[in-house]
Formats: C-alpha cells, sequence, structure tokens
C-alpha cells in the first residue's frame, strides 16, 4: 500500500504522464483482482438474496394516497343481506346438484341481475389452445350508479371455479357477488358505475370478458361482444370464498407477467379488514404461532434444525417471511397470475383477489360483505387513479413489505459481476504471448504480449443460430401434437442435446490461435448479464431467478481438454437449457397454456432467451 | 319558534304580491305560467319535469347593430331581469342552456321532457352578426356572463370546445330578418357537474323564488340525490309573439331505492321531502300534469281536476282546495322487467365506446342499433377536443356484422388544430330497419405539454356525447320539421400519455444529472487539447 502511494505521489516531469500512469496503475490492479471482485459480487448478492425475508429488513406498509381513507366509513350490509346471499347460495348449490351447463348458470345469474334492476347479459366464448380448448359463458351486470356520468367504472367479479384447485366451486364468492348488487344499488353515494362479473371456468371466462371489454383482438379466442359497457375499469375486486366459512382472509396480487397492483389498494384492503375484526394473511399462509391447533402440519422449519433456534422468534419470522416470499417468486417468476384479478393488470387496472381462506369459522357472508362494502367505498373515493409508485415491492408479511431499493440490488450486483467476466474475457482474448524470438534491443525479463484477431462475426452467426433454434423449439412445443406427446418431447430433448457437438463439427475453429470459445464465452455472458439487469426492474423474480441460473453456471464455463468429461459436461448445460422439456410435465403444459390463453411471456422467454444462452455455454466447453 | 313569522311573512308577501304584481304583469305584456310534470316510468323510476315560461310580448331581440347605442331601458316585473341584461348587452337571439348530471337512460326512460341532457353542460346560442364586435366576441362575454351568472365553469368553454354544428342545432324559435346572418355557436362541457350552487341563482330568477307554487318543492337535498338531474335554460324568440324565457329543471327519482317496501308508491312528501303550501301569485297559470299508468291498477291521491289522454291535470289556480301533496299507489310490489320493451320508447339504442389500451392511438366504435320496422336516417355529431383527432378515412360501417358501403353521406368534417379549435364531425347515416349498424374509427391522441394537463392529471379527459337526430319521413332538408328529437350517447374517459406529477422532484433529479453527463462529455471533449504523452521515458528515469 505505502509502495502504491510511494509511486502515485511520486511527480516530476511531465503531469499528464503521471496522470495516464497513475490511471494504467489502478486498472491493472483493478483486472488483476477481477475474480476477486466478481466472488465478492456473487458472495454479496447471494447473501443479499438469502436476506430479503429477514424480519429487521423492510418497514410496515402505510397508505399513501391521502383519498383513499380506508375504514372511516360506516359499513351498512348487515344480517338482512346475509339471508340473502344464504338464498342465493342455495339456489346456486342445486345448480351444481343439477349439473347444471354453463349457459343454465349464466342464465339464472343473469335473471337474478335483471330481478333487481340492473341490466344484465351474458357472454359466450370458446378458445381454442394447443393444450385442448376451453368454452363457456359468463354472465355480468353493470350498475350505473346514480348521478355520475358512468365513464369510471369499479369491477366486483368472482369465477365459477375456485383457485384452490380440484374443482372446488366458488359458490359462497358468487352468492356474495350477488347479494352485494342488492345492497349496492341502495345507495346513491357511488361516484362510478359498478360491473358486476360471474367468469366461467377459472381465468378463461375473465380472460375473454376483459378481452371483449377492451376489443383487445385475440387469435384463438371466438367471444361474443359485450352488449353492456360502462366507463374505464379503475379498480376491480376479485372475491374467492370456497369453503363453508373462513378463519383469515388472504391476499393474493401478482399479475401476469409479473405486474404486481399498487400497493395502496391492497394495503387499504387489508387494513380494513383488520380493523372489521377479521385477520389477514399473504396468500393462505397462516402463520402457525397463531394457530395453536394445527402447528404440527403448518409448522415449515426442518426438524433437523436445532430446538434453540426452532424455537427463536426472530427464526420462526424469518422461515414465515421465506415462505411468503418464495411463494411470490414462484408466481411472479412464471409470470403465471396468482388468481383472477392478475389478468386485470395489463388494462392498467388494480386489482387483487380477496381469497377466504377455508375454515370452520368464525367468520362468514357478513364479514366479507362488510369488508367488500368498505373497500369499495375507498376505491370510490379515487379522483384519479392510483399512481404514486407503489408498483414494485416485496411483501414479506400482510403488513410488511420492501421497497425496491432493498431487493433489486441483489440481482444487479450478479448481472454486474457476469458483465466484468464478460469484459475481461474479451479484453484477454486480444492478447496471446508472444513466443517469437525476442528483439535484441529489450531485454527485460518480462512476457511480451501481442494481440490477435478476435472472430467476432462467426460468433455471432454461432449465437444467432441458437436463438433460432430456441425459437423453433418454442414454436413446436406450441404445437398440439407435440405438446401432448411425451414420447416428441423427449425427442426434441435429443434433438437439442447433440446441438452442440453439430455446432462444434459445423464451425470449428479454424486454428487453435483462434480465440472462438473465450469470445463466445464473452459475448454470451455480455447478453446474459444484459438480460437480468433489463429483466430486473419489469419481473424482480424471474431476474433473480434468472441470476442464479445463468450467473455461476454461465462464468464457470470453460474449454475442457479432456474429451468424455467436456461432452458430460456440456450435456449438464445442455440440460439446464433444455431440461424442462422432459422434466415436469405439468409445468411445461401450465406454462404453454398460459402462452395461449393469457399471453404469458415466460415459455417464449424461456426457450428464446435463457435456453440458447445455456446451450452457448455448452458450445463453450465443447470448442 | 320560527315557522310562524316566516308563514306570516308569506302571507304578506303573497297579499302584496298578488295586489300589485299581478295586476302589473298582465298591463304590461309580461306573462309567468309554471308546470310540473310527473311520469312513472317502467323500471319504477319517476321523471319529474318542472317548467316555468315567462313571456315577453311584443319585444324582440337586441340587433347587434344597436350594440355601440344605448339600449332601451329594461323594466321588467316576472322578467328575470339578471338574464335580460345578458342577452341584451351581447344581443343573443336564442340561448340554450343545460347543465345535467348523470345518465340519461333512454331504453328505459324514453325521450325527456328537456331534450338537452347531455352529461355536464350545455350552451348553444344563435346571434345575428354585424355591428361593432363579432359573434365571437360577443360568445365569449355570453359564456363569461353566464359562467357568474349560473356560478359554474361555463367560461371554460372556450374556442378549443366551440363548434357550429349546422346540421344537428337548427332554431327552435324564429330569427330575425336582420342585415346580416345568423351564427350558431355551440360548446359542451361533459366535466360539469351541477349542484346546488348552481341551483340557488336558477331560483333567483324565478319570480316566487322556491317560495310558493310548485317551485317549492324544488329542494336541493332531494333533487341533488335523485339518479338523474339537469337544469336548462332557453330562451327563444317567436315572431310577432315575443321573446320566452324558459327555465326548467328535470329529475328522475328512484322511489325503490329509498324504500324498504319494494314498492314504487310516490308522493311529493317522498320525493321532495316538501309540499305546495301556497300558490305562485303571479302565475298565470299553474298545471301539474301526472302520467297515469296505462296497464296497471294504481290509485291517485287526491283525484286530477281532469285527466285526458291518459294524463291527470291539477289546476292550481282555480279557487278551492290546494292539492299540495299528490301521490300515486300501487296495490302490489314492483317487478322489475325482465326483457326488454315490447314497444321501444326511442327509434334507436345507441352504444359508444373508446377502445384501445396504449396512450397514443386508439379506436373509437359505435353501434347504433335501427329498432323500427323502417328505414331511418339519422344526423350523426360528434364533437371533440383536440385532444382526439380522427383518421375519417379508416371509418368504415357494418350492417349486423357485414361490410355495407352507401350508409353514410353529406360527411362534414372540420379536423382539429392543436391548442385551437375542436374537431367536428357530421354526417347522415342510413339505418336499414330492424339492424345493428358498427361504425369504427381509428383516432389518436394527443401528447400533451406538462402545462396543458389538469389538475387531476392522472383521471383523464372527459370527452363529450356524440348526438343523433332522426329525420323525420326521408325528408332531405335540414330545418327544424324534418329533424325529430335529439339523442345524446353517454361521455367517455380518455388516458391521455400523463407524467407522474406526484414525483416532480424525482424527474427533475433524473434529467438534470442525464443532462449534465451528456453535457460534461461533449464539453470536455470539445475543449481538450488532444497530444502524445511519452510514458517509457518517464518510467526509465
Amino acid at each position: 500500500m505505502e509502495r502504491l502511494l510511494r509511486r502515485f505521489r511520486r511527480g516530476g516531469g511531465d503531469p499528464n504522464a503521471t496522470r495516464i500512469r497513475r490511471r494504467q496503475t489502478l486498472v491493472r490492479h483493478l483486472s488483476n483482482r477481477i475474480s476477486l471482485i466478481n466472488l465478492a459480487l456473487f458472495v454479496a448478492a447471494y447473501v443479499w438474496m438469502l436476506v430479503i425475508p429477514f424480519p429487521n429488513l423492510g418497514r410496515f406498509t402505510y397508505i399513501d394516497e391521502n383519498a383513499l381513507q380506508p375504514g372511516q366509513v360506516t359499513a351498512y350490509f348487515d344480517w338482512g343481506n346475509v339471508h340473502t346471499a344464504d338464498l342465493y347460495l342455495a339456489d346456486l348449490e342445486s345448480l351444481r346438484d343439477l349439473n347444471s351447463t354453463s349457459a343454465e348458470r349464466a342464465s339464472y345469474i343473469t335473471t337474478q341481475f335483471k330481478r333487481l334492476g340492473i341490466l344484465a347479459a351474458s357472454q359466450a366464448y370458446e378458445f381454442d389452445a394447443s393444450v385442448g380448448s376451453l368454452k363457456g359463458v359468463n354472465a355480468y351486470a353493470a350498475f350505473p350508479s346514480p348521478r355520475s356520468p358512468g365513464t369510471e367504472a369499479i369491477v366486483i367479479s368472482a369465477s365459477w371455479l375456485s383457485r384452490s384447485g380440484n374443482d372446488t366451486l366458488n359458490l359462497r364468492g358468487i352468492a356474495t357477488i350477488l347479494a352485494l348488487a342488492d345492497f349496492l344499488k341502495k345507495y346513491s353515494f357511488w361516484a362510478k358505475d359498478l360491473v358486476f362479473v360471474v367468469g366461467d371456468g377459472y381465468l378463461d371466462g375473465m380472460q375473454a370478458w376483459l378481452n371483449a371489454y377492451h376489443s383487445t383482438p385475440q387469435s384463438n379466442l371466438r367471444a361474443e361482444e359485450l352488449t353492456l359497457t360502462s366507463g374505464v375499469i379503475w379498480t376491480a375486486l376479485h372475491i374467492d370464498y370456497p369453503g363453508h366459512s373462513f378463519s383469515h382472509l388472504g391476499i393474493f396480487h401478482e399479475g401476469v407477467n409479473g405486474r404486481l397492483s399498487n400497493q395502496d389498494l391492497v394495503n387499504s384492503f387489508e387494513r380494513i379488514a383488520r380493523s372489521s375484526g377479521v385477520p389477514t394473511v399473504l396468500y393462505d399462509h397462516i402463520d402457525w404461532r397463531d394457530n395453536a391447533a394445527s402447528r404440527a402440519e403448518l409448522e415449515i422449519i426442518p426438524l433437523w434444525v436445532p430446538s434453540f433456534l426452532r424455537d427463536n422468534h426472530d427464526v420462526q419470522t424469518y422461515a414465515f417471511q421465506a415462505k411468503n416470499v418464495l411463494r411470490h417468486v414462484g408466481y411472479q417468476a412464471r409470470g403465471k397470475p396468482s388468481g383472477v384479478h392478475g389478468l386485470f393488470h395489463q388494462f392498467r387496472i388494480d386489482s387483487f383477489t380477496i381469497f377466504a381462506v377455508p375454515a370452520t369459522g368464525p367468520h362468514g357472508f357478513h364479514a366479507i360483505g362488510r369488508i367488500v362494502e368498505s373497500t369499495l367505498r375507498t376505491a370510490n373515493n379515487l379522483l384519479e387513479r392510483l399512481h404514486a409508485s407503489f408498483f414494485f415491492y416485496i411483501l414479506t408479511g400482510p403488513y410488511r413489505f420492501l421497497k425496491i431499493g432493498l431487493f433489486l440490488p441483489s440481482a444487479i450486483l450478479i448481472s454486474v459481476a457476469v458483465m466484468f467476466s464478460g469484459l475481461k474475457i474479451w479484453t484477454d482474448a486480444g492478447w496471446v504471448p508472444d513466443d517469437s524470438p525476442t528483439d535484441s534491443k529489450t531485454n527485460s525479463p518480462q512476457e511480451q504480449w501481442t494481440t490477435r484477431k478476435r472472430p467476432v462475426l462467426s460468433v455471432l452467426r454461432v449465437m444467432v443460430l441458437t436463438h433460432i433454434i430456441g425459437a423453433l423449439v418454442f414454436w413446436l412445443i406450441t404445437r398440439s401434437v407435440v405438446i401432448n406427446s411425451q414420447l416428441l418431447l423427449a425427442l426434441i430433448f435429443l434433438g437439442v442435446s447433440t446441438l452442440p457437438i453439430v455446432f462444434v463439427t459445423l464451425f470449428p475453429s479454424p486454428s487453435a490461435a483462434v480465440p472462438t470459445s473465450s469470445v463466445l464465452k464473452a459475448f454470451s455472458l455480455c447478453l446474459a448479464s444484459t438480460v437480468i439487469s433489463t429483466t430486473a426492474v419489469l419481473n424482480f423474480s424471474l431476474a433473480a431467478l434468472l441470476a442464479i441460473l445463468l450467473g455461476v453456471p454461465m462464468t464457470s464455463a470453460r474449454r475442457i481438454d479432456s474429451v468424455p468429461i467436456k461432452v458430460a459436461v456440456s450435456l449438464v448445460y445442455t440440460s439446464l437449457a433444455f431440461g424442462w422439456l422432459i422434466w415436469p410435465q405439468g409445468e411445461l403444459r401450465s406454462a404453454i397454456w398460459n402462452w395461449d390463453i393469457l399471453g404469458v411471456w415466460t415459455a417464449p422467454f424461456i426457450s428464446i432467451v435463457y435456453a440458447p444462452l445455456m446451450l452457448q455455454s455448452s458450445i463453450v466447453c465443447l470448442s | 319558534m320560527t315557522r310562524v313569522p316566516t308563514f306570516l311573512l308569506q302571507v304578506i308577501a303573497s297579499f302584496l304580491a298578488g295586489s300589485c304584481l299581478a295586476q302589473a304583469s298582465s298591463s304590461s305584456g309580461e306573462e309567468f305560467s309554471e308546470e310540473l310534470q310527473i311520469r312513472p316510468l317502467r323500471d319504477g323510476r319517476v321523471a319529474s319535469t318542472f317548467s316555468f315560461r315567462t313571456f315577453l310580448h311584443g319585444a324582440t331581440p337586441r340587433s347587434p347593430e344597436s350594440l355601440g347605442s344605448d339600449d332601451n331601458s329594461q323594466h321588467y316585473h316576472v322578467f328575470p331581469l339578471a338574464l335580460g341584461q345578458i342577452l341584451r348587452e351581447y344581443a343573443v337571439t336564442e340561448l340554450h342552456l343545460s347543465m345535467n348530471a348523470g345518465k340519461w337512460n333512454y331504453d328505459e326512460w324514453g325521450y325527456p321532457g328537456e331534450l338537452g341532457v347531455a352529461t355536464g353542460a350545455e350552451l348553444w346560442a344563435w346571434m345575428g352578426e354585424g355591428g361593432i364586435s363579432t359573434v365571437d366576441e360577443r360568445w365569449a362575454g355570453l359564456r363569461n356572463a353566464l359562467s357568474g351568472l349560473f356560478c359554474a365553469s361555463l367560461a371554460s368553454m372556450d374556442e378549443q370546445r366551440t363548434t357550429s354544428p349546422l346540421m344537428a342545432f337548427v332554431p327552435e324559435g324564429d330569427l330575425p330578418n336582420w342585415p346580416g346572418p345568423h351564427l350558431l355557436r355551440h360548446a359542451s362541457l361533459p366535466s360539469e357537474h351541477v349542484c346546488t350552487e348552481n341551483l340557488t341563482p336558477f331560483l333567483k330568477l324565478l319570480p316566487c323564488k322556491s317560495l310558493s307554487g310548485i317551485a317549492s318543492l324544488l329542494n336541493p337535498h332531494r333533487l341533488f340525490d335523485a339518479d338523474w338531474h339537469g337544469m336548462s335554460v332557453h330562451v327563444l324568440w317567436h315572431a310577432n309573439k315575443g321573446v320566452e324565457v324558459g327555465l326548467s329543471f328535470q329529475l328522475v327519482s328512484d322511489p325503490l331505492r329509498q324504500s324498504s317496501s319494494k314498492r314504487r308508491d310516490w308522493s311529493f312528501q317522498s320525493l321532495f321531502d316538501r309540499s305546495i303550501d301556497n300558490r305562485c301569485p303571479v302565475a298565470s297559470s299553474s298545471t301539474i300534469n301526472v302520467k297515469l299508468p296505462t296497464e296497471e291498477a294504481y290509485s291517485l291521491e287526491p283525484s286530477p281536476s281532469s285527466s285526458d289522454d291518459g294524463i291527470g291535470r291539477y289546476n292550481l289556480n282555480v279557487e278551492g282546495h290546494l292539492p299540495s301533496d299528490i301521490a300515486m299507489r300501487w296495490p302490489s310490489e314492483f317487478q322489475y322487467p325482465l326483457g326488454s320493451a315490447s314497444v321501444p320508447l326511442v327509434p334507436l339504442a345507441l352504444q359508444r365506446t373508446l377502445t384501445g389500451a396504449s396512450q397514443a392511438n386508439g379506436h373509437l366504435a359505435l353501434r347504433i342499433q335501427n329498432r323500427l320496422n323502417e328505414e331511418l336516417r339519422v344526423v350523426y355529431l360528434e364533437t371533440m377536443p383536440w385532444l382526439v383527432q380522427f383518421y375519417a378515412h379508416t371509418l368504415s360501417a357494418t350492417v349486423d356484422g357485414r361490410k355495407h358501403a352507401g350508409l353514410i353521406s353529406n360527411v362534414s368534417y372540420i379536423p382539429p388544430l392543436h391548442h385551437s379549435r375542436p374537431t367536428t364531425f357530421q354526417a347522415i347515416l342510413t339505418l336499414p330497419p330492424k339492424s345493428t349498424v358498427a361504425l369504427s374509427m381509428d383516432v389518436s391522441k394527443a401528447f400533451l405539454r406538462y402545462t396543458d394537463h389538469q389538475p387531476d392529471a392522472q383521471r383523464g379527459w372527459d370527452l363529450p356525447s356524440a348526438i343523433f337526430v332522426p329525420l323525420r319521413n326521408g325528408s332531405d332538408r335540414l330545418d327544424g320539421h324534418s329533424l325529430g328529437q335529439r339523442i345524446y350517447t353517454p361521455t367517455m374517459l380518455i388516458d391521455l400519455a400523463t407524467p407522474d406529477f406526484s414525483m416532480p422532484y424525482n424527474v427533475i433529479i433524473f434529467t438534470c444529472t442525464v443532462m449534465a453527463f451528456i453535457f460534461g462529455s461533449v464539453f470536455n471533449l470539445l475543449t481538450r487539447k488532444f497530444v502524445v504523452v511519452h510514458l517509457d521515458d518517464q518510467h526509465k528515469e
């Protein structure tokens, strides 16, 4: 250090030369330690990711938009309305028992709306997807609020199927909607039209309805036009009430392609529910510490953890928040909506699902009715759309969250490390130790380096080809013949596994002197870094996942001389790239379904961007 | 405590008024009449229309030529002086102003008693040309004066919102035969919301205020709670008769909203929370007309003094018992109709939407259903602020889903100019019998300067109603006889690209940093002197 400083201070002569020398020294020291810096960046990033669910990180939620005023009104939904809901529920249950068709259900629901004096209509739709076709009939009603011009609207929706899967019906959710329609139309304080939508199926019905409402064409959808329309939809509440009663109200807020709803809306609902005496949870994650009865089944800390840690409050909170964050990443990284509400976000509508966590008690129609009423009053207060930048956040609990600055750097650090290694390899590839006889004039003992040409075009050709192959694979798997056949998928996987060898034989390095492998690695690392950092601001979970999958594997890919080892390693990379073709079948099918019906970008992104990058690493190993 | 003195005052006032004013009004050629029309609607609601008419016999509108010289003195007894002064100051021949809140439901409520039911404010006037000031100068003055008179933001209906849609708006009265031509000015402001501050000046224009006569029912607490409510002012000139000022208030109340018994029974008490306790002494006629249901049993209390054509009439001006509270009752609970009406109340059903998720372009789509068994020709008028620009060449029409030529004729399109002129699009549509015509047109949305945005920037911009006027029996001439009743579509909201005004500092800091970086680098490169520095020599020393 002393020596370094002395060299820095040593003046004399041209100050410009001193400055240039100083800069060169700095660059030399940094580039000599680049692997150390990269290691530090990787460690910092991975530790940061692990720290995200930490109980002391983040802060309590708050309401930013003053107009919302959550929970400041008296709720009027009373036991008479609960009785109305019970009557609707009885009708719906008999419809279920009669195995009624979609059209019969829609006609029942529209008739009920018309009996209330609210204009109602139904919409038949049919999807042609490669995974299979889907059809159904939606029922919807538009209540023009008194005195208002009807240019803005709030949607209250329920779907026939609940999000809890196994074909659980959301009968109580629909009964709540009908009872609310009967109740809400008695008041003149609505500033926005109320639109009630009962979507058929789970996600498909609402997708068809929203597309028709916004006249967005979708090539594989045939749907009737809507005969009733209202204004611009600002807010949507989706009610999912599958059980007989509920103990907690859960919040689901992830939308298609990782979009999130404005946090103010979610926070308002959370505050209203809690002040009405109903505990809230994130998703359906009930904190096992609140629930002594089912402690054993809810506990998430593995048994091998020593008991002094298991009983520590902070460790328990960490484990619980980690569960929430992992669930969030699971939805966001897949780009898959966590409920029907997720379809609204693409039309700039703030929405979330209110999920009544099934339990034997103590809450029912009365609680959910009052809470939805109060939330609607809050949404009704808005004079402008929610616009403060509350769209980037991670909820670690129902009332704790992380701002963007507290989680975004973890993925960015990895992206920086990957970029550093890429640039280092690119520079290194341009130099080669000079073996030619040394010039007699220079008698320094230092090694002599000379520049050499780097093959940019041939490397770019390989990269473009891999991405084209990715697109081809994507085109293949979206054909219904392929996606429905295990054999064809396995064949495609076998085909792409041999690709690196094909590439190496087709485009061999002209000579050992040309550093094709290094340049390819440099380019693919730079591309990977750019992809990670761009994705980070659009969909943090996807960026974090990419950072983990691409970061260390891609930087450690290098040319191997032993043939059996290099084939084995390249096979590992190919499986990382295209293993999803044969491994989790359900996952692939659902990704393709999401792309076909909902337009989720994950499937094309993985096949066209992620997999080719891994394939390039595989080629790096082989060449 | 205060009831007795006010009552006494009212008695004294009515005596005074009765003895002096009534005498005066008839002698000076002024005549005031009032009428309340109540109509039970098929969806259980009740439409009420209050009309107050003042006739100034023998009067003529002021000619613009005389604007430079002193005007005749204005001595009125029942004619509203505040309005009269405005009309004379700006030489207005015909004036129509309406301010409404809510969305008129033509399918269930039929045609309104007063045609101007566009959401928000609408003002149109016919003014003669000539004299020392132009029509546009007087139109600006008229807007400002009315804005002050009615406490409304009418002044913001400036040249950016003013159009002259001659196809759909024809004079409802007569136009004097002056040397200069008469010009139409029309403007609408869909975001204007009518409320009590507009009603108070409205009531001040009535000779009996809201103290007596049917105007005593105008209780702001109930009027502004109604599903739809609106007020309008009309000034017309009838040749050989005189100037007529019509003030009216319309509302659609929902008795079922308040009642717990699911009955649509109404009475003055239930609709207005008031009753008519005394007559307006200056009114030459004062009548209440109740539309009688034809298909169901009902009871009307007290029974009307006369009834014809399904209308029960009460005359408040005849001596005898004053029907202070009229109530209509039905024997059974109300059932909402499940199907659509067998006989349509209006010939057209309209649906207008603006679609497209992008903030730069959109798509205007209209569905117009002709419910009649005969071909119908309608005038279609679309006026838009300059924020929205139509691509008229993309205009296409289909009939029940099939492309069809020859549906659109007589198109006149005045494209907008940024910051100065609105769009006017007029055309005549030919609608085949019992069919649905779908019109669609691409539109582009303006990119605003940041100073152009409204205070509530993130709400969007209100766009005015489109207007459809059916033409009677295939006539080709457009005048008062061939035009049917105007139908307004609901208004729309448009989202334009809006910066997030809630964080200006972030934006300023960000932009300044980028600018500083660019400037710094460019400046550095431009002013730097490049020289060759020999490092090796230094190294050896």
